[in-house]
């Protein structure tokens, strides 16, 4: 049985190791820990990299944590989740919505305008054609 | 015919009416948003935890509905 063994089973071998040799033995442990999860801190906001999220997509990362801040709030089973969803789902339609409106607007105008013109003309020209290009 | 003429010089009137309204607002909402933007990048870390305390507020207000 070399040194290290007796000293790690103190109560028995007759030489143990001092107090001063343990708690460096802790210290340096505690040391390696600290740089270990220091690096994993480090590699995580690396993989995440926040700063250039926040960057890029300012209001995303604010909706974002505020919808982490409701869950963990306990809010995502109650029926304001519900109405949350619609009002989203409306909020993301508007645009689409807003396109189809300017396409309607933009054909009624258009036959708005050539009505009287085309009509007033084919009438002149022969009455039975009008019908015919509508 | 002539009405035609009355509902474009309608629109025309209203256009020139709320056009420089509308070009105000726009302008308004443009310069907020950049002032906003501004604001969260240079101060991502409280933006960020002052969005997830509103969030936390909120979730627990519903909850307790």
């Amino acid at each position: 049985m070399d040194e290290q063994e007796r000293a790690g089973n103190g109560a028995h071998g007759n030489q143990r190791p001092g107090i001063g040799a343990r708690v460096e033995h802790i210290s340096s442990s505690a040391q390696q820990v600290w740089t270990e999860a220091r690096g994993v801190a480090s590699d995580l906001k690396e993989a995440v990299d926040l700063d250039r999220r926040m960057e890029e997509h300012p209001y995303a990362m604010l909706g974002a944590a505020a919808a982490v801040g409701y869950i963990l709030g306990g809010g995502l089973l109650t029926s304001m989740t519900g109405t949350l969803i619609r009002l989203g789902l409306k909020v993301a339609a508007l645009p689409w919505i807003k396109d189809e409106l300017w396409i309607l607007a933009g054909n009624a105008v258009a036959s708005f305008g050539s009505r009287p013109s085309s009509s007033s003309s084919s009438e002149a020209a022969s009455p039975g054609t009008g019908a015919s290009t509508r | 015919m002539e009405s035609t003429q009355q509902l474009q010089e309608k629109a025309r009137e209203i256009q020139e009416r709320l056009g420089p309204q509308i070009e105000e607002a726009k302008r308004g909402l443009s310069d907020l948003n950049t002032r906003i933007k501004t604001f969260v990048r240079e101060r991502p870390g409280v933006c960020l935890l002052g969005a997830l305390a509103l969030g936390f507020v909120v979730g627990r207000i519903a909850s307790r509905r």
